[in-house]
C-alpha cells in the first residue's frame, strides 16, 4: 500500500519535480483505491424481506421432511421475489446437489457467485459446492481447481 | 275340444311371443345401459386440462400500484363490495383494500380463503395484514387467472364448468322453462308426454314433453332422428341415466353439453362457452337477464340467435324470466329489473376458448414433449404457467396500437405512391431474463384470434440481431480482441468455395475506415462485422450461436454472420436471454407445474440454468450492447424509457425492410419485437423505426429494473482515450472507463496522456521490455 502521507522537503526550489512525482503517485493511489471501492456488482442483500424469510423457513422445513422437490419449488418462489439474492441461488444449488443433479448444482452455484459481490464466505461456499459437484461427476481435476478457488477466499 | 286346443296353441304362441319380446327388451335395455355408462362416463370424465396464469404474490414492499391491483382483481372476476364471508369480493377506499380470496389449490397444497387488508404507498404494497385480526401476513398468493383449457375433440369446444361455477339463475331457469318436474321425475315425465301427445293430436302442439334428461340424451348420444323407435330408445336411456347418476350430475353434464349456437364452423356447446361467446364473461359472472337469455335459447339456438334475431331473442328471454318469476324463483323486483335490461350480447363474438391463444399454444407444445395428446385432453390436469397478465396486456395493447399507427403513417405515404400498405403484422415475447419464464407472448396484431402464432412459428432472417454472436466470439478471445480493438470497415469481397463472391455493404453505404470494435457493433457496420467474422471463422461463430440457445441448423456460410438465417422471435428471445443473464442459459419455458385432476403434483419444471459463456466476455458484450442503445442504432430508445435504465439491445433490419426487429434486455426482462408482413413483402420500417418504439413503450410500462450486470472478478475498468484507443489519464479530455478482461487492456498510453506520472510509467514500461 502506498502511504498517503508525504513529507515535504525543506528546499522549495527543489520541490517541484518531487512534488509532482508525489502527487502523481498519490493520484494513482487514489484512483486504484477508488477502483477497489467500486462495486463489482450489487451488494449481496440480506435475507431481510420477511416474505423471502418465510419461504426459506418453509423450504428448510420441507427439507427436514425429506421433501426436496417441494423445497426446490419453494426456493424458486423466493427467487422470483428476490432474483439477485445469492443465498437463494446457493441453497438451490445445494438441493440439486443432494438430488444428484450435479451439472445443475454447479451452474446454480456459479450463478450464486455472480451475485455474491465481495462476500468471501459466499464465494468460498459456492466454490466448495462446485468442487463437490465436479467430484461427484468424476471430474477430479475440475474439483481440485474449484477447491483451490474456495481456498483463496477462505484466507 | 278342438276349439280349446286351438286356443291353447294361440295362448302358448302369444305367451312365447310375449316372453321373447320381453327378453328382447331386456337385452336391448342391457345394451342401452352399457352404452349409457360407457359414453356418459367417457365424456363426463374426459376433463380437459385447466391452465392458469401466474398467481400474484402479495407481501409488504411488493412493487404494485393500487390501480394495478384493482385491475388484477377485476381480471380475476372479483366483485366489488364485500358480502359477509363471500370469497372473490373486494372493497377499495382510496389506497386501502379489503378482500377475500377463494380457496385455491396450488402446487404446494391448498390455500384457504384469505381475508386481507392492504394499504398502498408510493407504488408499493406498504402493509399486508389479515383483516380479521390485523396480524401481519408475510406472503400470500392471489388465486391465478384461469386462462383456458386443452379440450377433448376437435370441432367441439367446451368451457367445462363444475356445479360451483354455475349461477343459481341458470339452474332455476332451466327447471322453470324446460322441465318443471326435473327433480321429481325418474327420467321421463309420463304426464308431460301425455300432455304433449294430446296437444300434438289436438293440433295445439306447443308442449315439448321432453325432460332435461331426455334432452341430454338426445344431445349427447344420438344423431337427429325423429322416429318412434328413436323416441322410445331415448326415453329408455333417460330412465337408465337417472338410475345411474344423480340429478346434480345429470344437470351438470346437461349444462356442459347442450347446444347453444354456432360460430361459423364452430359449434357452441355448454353454458360455459356460451357465456363467453355471447357475453365475453365467465358463466359464474352472468347476470339474471343474461342467464335467462341462454336458458331461453336452449329451445332453438338458431331461431333465437341474439346476433341475427335480437327481437326474438329478447322476447324469448322475457318468456324465460316470466316462467322463473311465476314459479317464484325470482322476486318481483328482480323480474322487472331483468325484464327492462337490454339484450347485452357482445358485438364481436370471441373466437377460441381462451383469451391468450398464442400463449396457450406454447403451453400445449411444451407439454407435448412430456405428455401424450390424449392425456392432455382427458385427464383433467391442472397446469400452472408463467404468464404474467399485466405484461401480456401491455404487450398486446402496445403492439396493436403501434402497428395501427405505423400502418396509418405508411398508408398516407403509400397512397401517394399507390402502394398497398394494409396487413402489417407483429409479434412480441417478454421473458424473465434470469429464469427464462415467458411472461407475455403475442402472436399477432389481433391477439384474441387463435391463428398463426408468429411469436413461435414465424421464421425470418434476423439480420443484425446475429451480430452479437460474432462479437461475442471475438470477445471470448481477449488476447486478440477487446472492446477498443480496431476493426477494418473498408470494402470487402468474400470468396467462399462454391459460392458466388459476397460483397456486404453498410446500411448507409459508407465505409468508415478503422473503427473500434464496440463502435462497429453500436452502429451495426456490416462490412467490419463480416471481416471480423472471416478472421474468427464462420463455424466458430455459429458454434457460439448454438451456445446461445439457437437449436436450428444454421447455414455454414458467411452470410449467416450478418443474419441470413431464419429464426423465430422465440429463438431470438432465447439468444438474448443468455446475453442478458451474463452467460447463463435458462431455457424459455411457459409452465411452472403440473398437477393431476385431484391435486397430486405431477411435474415441476425446475429453474434450470447452464453457464454457456464465460462471464468476462458476456459482460463485455452487454457493455457493447448498452452502447448500441446509448449512442448507436438504438439511441431512439431514450425517447421511451426513463434515464438511468441502461438497457442493452440490438436493432435488426432485413433487405428491402421486409423485417423490422428489436431485441434487448433490462435488469429483469428480455423482450423481442418483430414487425413485418406475413407475405414477406417489402416494408418501410427499420428495426429502429418499426420494432424499437414498440419495445420501448412496452418496457416503459413494466417497471423495468436498471441493467447493471455484476462485474466478474476477471474484468477490470480501464480509462481509455477513445480516439486513439489507448490508455488515458486525467490529462485526456473525453476519457472513458471501459471494461476489459484483466490483462487485455492496451498497455500504451494515448498521446494526450501527458502527466509526469504517466510519462514515467511508460518510460519504466519501455525499460522493462
Amino acid at each position: 500500500m502506498i502511504p498517503l502521507k508525504t513529507e515535504f522537503p525543506d528546499n522549495n526550489t527543489q520541490m517541484w519535480p518531487g512534488m509532482i512525482l508525489r502527487y502523481s503517485i498519490l493520484l494513482i493511489a487514489v484512483t486504484l483505491l477508488s477502483a477497489c471501492a467500486v462495486e463489482r456488482g450489487p451488494a449481496p442483500p440480506t435475507v431481510g424481506n420477511p416474505a423471502v424469510q418465510a419461504l426459506v423457513n418453509t423450504a428448510n422445513a420441507e427439507v427436514e421432511q425429506g421433501r426436496i422437490p417441494a423445497a426446490i419449488a419453494t426456493l424458486e418462489r423466493a427467487q422470483r421475489i428476490e432474483p439477485r439474492n445469492p443465498v437463494l441461488w446457493h441453497e438451490l444449488a445445494r438441493l440439486h446437489l443432494r438430488q444428484g443433479n450435479y451439472q445443475q448444482a454447479e451452474s446454480l452455484a456459479a450463478r450464486a457467485n455472480s451475485w455474491a459481490g465481495d462476500d468471501k464466505a459466499m464465494l468460498a461456499a459456492n466454490w466448495r459446492l462446485i468442487g463437490e459437484a465436479r467430484a461427484s461427476r468424476g471430474d477430479q481435476a475440475g474439483a481440485l481447481a474449484a477447491l483451490e478457488r474456495a481456498g483463496e477466499f477462505e484466507k | 275340444m278342438k276349439f280349446s286346443f286351438h286356443i291353447r296353441i294361440w295362448v302358448r304362441l302369444l305367451l312365447a311371443a310375449l316372453v321373447a319380446g320381453l327378453l328382447g327388451l331386456a337385452v336391448f335395455t342391457f345394451y342401452l345401459d352399457a352404452r349409457v355408462r360407457d359414453e356418459f362416463e367417457g365424456r363426463r370424465f374426459a376433463l380437459p386440462a385447466r391452465v392458469y396464469a401466474r398467481p400474484l404474490e402479495l407481501f409488504a414492499g411488493a412493487q404494485l400500484s393500487p390501480d394495478e391491483f384493482t385491475r388484477e382483481l377485476q381480471r380475476l372476476g372479483y366483485k366489488e363490495e364485500l358480502q359477509g364471508n363471500d370469497p372473490r369480493r373486494f372493497q377499495r377506499f382510496g389506497d386501502e383494500f379489503d378482500l377475500i380470496t377463494p380457496p385455491f389449490l396450488f402446487w404446494d397444497g391448498p390455500q384457504d380463503s384469505q381475508f386481507l387488508h392492504l394499504s398502498f404507498k408510493d407504488g408499493r404494497d406498504a402493509t399486508l395484514v389479515d383483516s380479521r385480526d390485523n396480524s401481519p401476513v408475510s406472503l400470500v398468493r392471489l388465486d391465478p387467472e384461469y386462462i383456458g383449457g386443452i379440450y377433448p375433440g376437435h370441432n367441439e369446444d367446451r368451457v367445462l364448468v363444475t356445479q360451483a361455477e354455475v349461477p343459481a339463475f341458470v339452474v332455476q331457469g332451466l327447471v322453470a322453462v324446460e322441465d318443471r318436474k326435473f327433480y321429481s321425475h325418474f327420467g321421463i315425465d309420463p304426464r308431460g308426454i301425455a300432455r304433449a301427445f294430446l296437444s300434438t293430436v289436438t293440433g295445439s302442439g306447443v308442449q315439448g314433453g321432453s325432460t332435461l334428461t331426455q334432452q341430454l340424451v338426445k344431445n349427447f348420444f344420438l344423431t337427429p332422428e325423429r322416429t318412434i323407435k328413436r323416441k322410445v330408445t331415448e326415453a329408455l336411456m333417460a330412465v337408465l341415466l337417472e338410475r345411474r347418476y344423480s340429478k346434480n350430475d345429470i344437470l351438470e353434464t346437461y349444462i356442459n353439453e347442450i347446444y347453444l349456437g354456432q360460430d361459423q364452423n364452430r359449434a357452441i356447446h355448454g353454458f360455459g362457452l356460451a357465456a363467453q361467446f355471447y357475453f365475453d364473461k365467465r358463466l359464474i359472472d352472468l347476470s339474471l337477464p343474461e342467464a335467462a337469455l341462454l336458458v331461453g335459447m336452449v329451445k332453438g339456438p338458431s331461431y333465437y340467435d341474439p346476433h341475427r334475431h335480437p327481437d326474438r331473442a329478447l322476447a324469448r328471454r322475457n318468456v324465460a324470466l316470466a316462467a322463473m318469476h311465476q314459479q317464484n324463483y325470482i322476486t318481483d323486483e328482480q323480474y322487472f329489473k331483468a325484464f327492462m335490461a337490454p339484450l347485452g350480447v357482445v358485438g364481436k363474438p370471441e373466437m377460441g376458448t381462451t383469451r391468450y391463444p398464442a400463449f396457450l399454444d406454447l403451453v400445449r407444445r411444451q407439454l407435448l414433449s412430456y405428455y401424450r395428446e390424449e392425456d392432455l385432453r382427458s385427464e383433467g390436469l391442472r397446469i400452472y404457467t408463467t404468464l404474467d397478465p399485466p405484461a401480456q396486456a401491455a404487450a398486446e395493447s402496445v403492439l396493436s396500437a403501434r402497428l395501427a399507427g405505423l400502418e396509418e403513417g405508411s398508408r398516407q405515404a403509400g397512397a401517394e405512391v399507390g402502394v398497398e400498405t394494409g396487413g402489417l403484422e407483429g409479434a412480441v415475447i417478454v421473458a424473465d431474463v434470469q429464469s427464462g419464464e415467458v411472461q407475455a407472448l403475442v402472436g399477432g396484431r389481433d391477439p384474441r384470434y387463435p391463428g398463426f402464432n408468429r411469436a413461435v412459428d414465424l421464421t425470418r432472417p434476423v439480420g443484425s440481431l446475429m451480430k452479437p454472436a460474432v462479437y461475442l466470439t471475438a470477445l471470448a478471445r481477449p488476447a486478440e480482441y477487446t472492446l477498443v480493438s480496431w476493426l477494418d470497415d473498408e470494402p470487402l469481397i468474400w470468396n467462399e468455395h462454391g459460392r458466388p463472391p459476397w460483397e456486404p455493404r453498410n446500411y448507409d453505404r459508407i465505409n468508415h475506415g478503422q473503427v473500434p470494435l464496440r463502435t462497429a457493433l453500436a452502429n451495426s457496420y456490416n462490412v467490419a462485422t463480416a471481416r471480423l467474422g472471416s478472421e474468427l471463422g464462420v463455424r466458430n461463430v455459429l458454434d457460439f450461436a448454438h451456445r446461445l440457445g439457437i437449436n436450428r441448423e444454421l447455414p455454414p456460410f458467411a452470410s449467416s454472420l450478418l443474419g441470413a438465417v431464419d429464426l423465430s422471435p422465440l429463438d431470438v428471445a432465447q439468444m438474448y436471454q443468455v446475453l442478458g443473464s451474463g452467460g447463463f442459459r435458462a431455457p424459455l419455458r411457459a409452465i411452472r407445474e403440473v398437477l393431476t385432476a385431484d391435486g397430486k403434483p405431477l411435474q415441476h419444471y425446475a429453474l434450470s440454468v447452464e453457464q454457456v459463456v464465460d462471464p468476462g466476455p458476456a459482460y463485455l458484450l452487454t457493455a457493447a450492447l448498452q452502447g448500441v442503445v446509448r449512442e448507436g442504432t438504438g439511441r431512439d430508445l431514450a425517447k421511451y424509457l426513463p434515464p438511468g435504465l441502461n438497457p442493452a439491445g440490438k436493432t435488426g433490419t432485413t433487405d428491402d425492410f421486409r423485417d423490422s426487429w428489436f431485441a434487448g434486455y433490462t435488469g429483469d426482462r428480455v423482450a423481442v419485437v418483430w414487425v413485418g408482413y406475413d407475405d414477406n413483402r417489402p416494408g418501410s420500417f427499420t428495426g429502429a423505426s418499426g420494432a424499437l418504439p414498440i419495445w420501448g413503450e412496452l418496457m416503459a410500462r413494466l417497471h423495468p429494473e436498471p441493467l447493471a450486470l455484476p462485474r466478474p472478478e476477471n474484468v477490470e475498468l480501464v480509462s481509455i482515450d477513445p480516439p486513439s484507443g489507448l490508455r488515458a489519464d486525467h490529462a485526456c479530455v473525453g476519457a472513458e472507463e471501459i471494461p476489459f478482461v484483466r490483462g487485455s487492456a492496451p498497455e500504451d498510453f494515448a498521446p494526450c496522456a501527458r502527466s509526469t506520472g504517466t510519462i514515467i510509467k511508460s518510460w519504466l514500461h519501455r525499460l522493462a521490455d
